[in-house]
């Protein structure tokens, strides 16, 4: 497991979640192991892991839907199994797919949920009418059994905020969405960095390097990295050669692809040679003598910064090899 | 308002808002209104369609205590049957839709959800009882000129503590079993054993079963002693909504 670090730890008031050793079994099968998760408060942290790898599950002992077999969560400073609705009273949750009281409007259910916090009068009225407008359903009248995926998702999300959350938490906001419903909804998510928490499960890697600042990613139950996006970023890149040759490019690309420290080639959209490499060391010894032999011309070569679905490959994809 | 007010504020308007307002409601209005009708033109209408093989046969006179009868035997029959199918999801249908995780994840304990819907159901059949037993009154008071009504209403409070009892069986069984379906077989067994039990003197005397017969004697102007069977059903009740929100408390969601 890779747990990379950061500049400085976060003392526990800076933590607005923290799990220790949190497991989850469902008979013989482990769906959650030994997981540690620290989020900071103020962040936009993307649960970032492949369908199956426990992110529902983990969304669901957060918000104490269900109860890890082993290990504790503390919310906002209190332990989910003990405070219920201490930490409900600060926390906005979307599930991954959220029903609603279909026979209601929109104003009608952004009402009874305020009115489950103990929001009422005018404070309510305003929270209402504002978070119907950013969900664009301020004109809508119809009744929430008609709506779409995407009104029924943006509403959700205005329900999860009806209380100002401390922490908002959710289960994969986007996946079902078209670009527009995603667009939307990134965009109500960007709009909170620095009022509030956000904890976000996704498989959409997009979507994370778009909004996250730090990212956990979770494989088969075991978080196997956990730090800020451009850190995790910056550890993967030196593992990627960029090269550029004047001519004999196809040549080179295979016999790069050739050597025991390359672990993939590819080539980019501008004719240059992508190496993916084991060795960072070898690579950069014997690439300027392979290009030399050839008798040909080096434009460029530099270290190339890995995406984040490179770095979710190496990571997910590598453990599963 | 708590979330026990709102939320039970929420139960009380998705009845008047969607089926149940149809349901249950049709099917005691329906009774209501033809009981005490059928009751005073029993003797004729057989008459009328079997005259030719029952030339022989002289039906009793009915009077107002036929109406009541009749009421209360649907209650227990039609209403009881309905009420045990419909309540099989009373839990089950907003875990499985998700809305329980809407509420559950705010400030509402799993306690609070669950009295919250046996209770406003409970009042619920309580205000169809009482409008259709006032009905029937009505009814029985044209039709056959009289009506005193202590038997009817003292028989329909009774059925009514039945129908509470098996409100609060379903809340359970619906938070056990997932299914609609199962909880309303389960239901429906519960029902089969109960009428059995009643046969059994002890059991037919102080217990709930008690309540599966004797509002009918109540009605037919029969004497019966009702407050222990009374007792101990709302006693269980109450225990068996207790014992939902324990389970319901410990499920994963």
């Amino acid at each position: 497991m890779l747990c990379t670090g950061r500049a400085t730890t976060p003392t526990s008031d800076e933590r607005t979640i923290q799990t220790t050793g949190l497991t989850k079994t469902y008979g013989e099968k482990r769906a959650l192991d030994a997981v540690n998760l620290v989020v900071e408060e103020g962040s936009i942290f993307g649960f970032l892991g492949p369908n199956g790898a426990g992110k529902t599950t983990t969304l669901r002992i957060l918000t104490g839907l269900a109860r890890p077999t082993s290990g504790s969560v503390q919310i906002l400073g209190h332990d989910v199994a003990l405070a219920g609705n201490q930490v409900h009273a600060d926390i906005g949750f979307l599930p991954d797919v959220p029903g609603f009281y279909e026979w209601m409007t929109a104003g009608e259910l952004l009402r009874l949920a305020g009115g489950l916090f103990g929001i009422g009068g005018s404070v309510l009225d305003q929270r209402v009418a504002m978070l119907l407008d950013l969900a664009g359903l301020g004109e809508v009248k119809t009744k929430i059994g008609g709506y779409s995926r995407g009104m029924k998702q943006r509403l959700g999300v205005a329900q999860a905020l009806i209380n100002a959350p401390k922490l908002l938490l959710l289960d994969e906001p986007t996946s079902a969405l078209d670009p527009m419903g995603r667009k939307d909804v990134l965009d109500m998510l960007t709009s909170l960095r620095g009022r509030t928490t956000v904890f976000f499960s996704t498989h959409i890697l997009a979507d994370v390097e778009r909004v996250c600042d730090t990212v956990a990613i979770l494989d088969r139950g075991r978080v196997v990295a956990q730090a800020p996006i451009d850190e995790l970023k910056a550890r993967y890149g030196v593992q990627k050669v960029i090269l550029e040759v004047t001519d004999g490019g196809d040549e080179l690309a295979e016999a790069i692809g050739r050597q025991t420290w390359a672990t993939a080639v590819a080539r980019g959209s501008d004719g240059a040679i992508e190496i993916t490499v084991a060795d960072v060391g070898a690579a950069q010894r014997e690439i300027p003598a392979m290009v030399a032999a050839r008798n040909t011309g080096m434009l460029r070569m530099e270290a190339g910064e890995m995406g984040l679905e490179e770095v979710f490959v190496e990571l997910v994809g590598g453990a599963q090899r | 308002m708590n979330g026990f007010t709102v939320f039970a504020r929420k139960e009380a308007r998705e009845i008047l808002r969607t089926w149940r307002i149809w349901v249950l409601p049709g099917i005691l209005l329906f009774f209501a209104l033809t009981g005490p009708v059928l009751a005073r033109f029993t003797p004729e209408i057989v008459g009328a369609l079997a005259a030719s093989q029952l030339g022989g046969l002289k039906l009793p006179t009915p009077t107002y205590l036929d109406a009541y009868t009749q009421w209360i035997k649907n209650l227990s029959q039609v209403a009881q049957f309905a009420l045990i199918i419909i309540y099989g999801s009373i839990v089950s249908a907003e875990t499985k839709s998700g809305t329980a995780v809407l509420v559950l994840t705010k400030p509402v304990s799993r306690t609070a959800f669950v009295i919250a819907k046996a209770a406003v159901h409970s009042v619920f059949l309580a205000v169809l009882v009482v409008v259709g037993t006032l009905l029937t009154w009505g009814l029985t008071a044209a039709v056959f000129g009289k009506a005193p009504g202590s038997a009817l209403w003292f028989s329909a409070l009774v059925w009514l503590v039945f129908g509470v009892l098996f409100i609060a069986l379903m809340t359970l069984l619906s938070v056990l079993i997932d299914s609609a379906a199962g909880a309303a077989g389960a239901g429906l067994g519960a029902y089969a054993l109960v009428s059995i039990a009643a046969i059994w003197k002890p059991l037919g005397s102080y217990s709930p079963a008690a309540l599966a017969t004797q509002p009918a004697s109540l009605a037919a102007g029969k004497d019966a002693a009702v407050l222990w069977p009374v007792l101990t059903s709302l006693l269980l009740a109450v225990a068996l909504v207790a014992l939902a929100a324990q389970v319901f408390r410990r499920k994963d969601l």
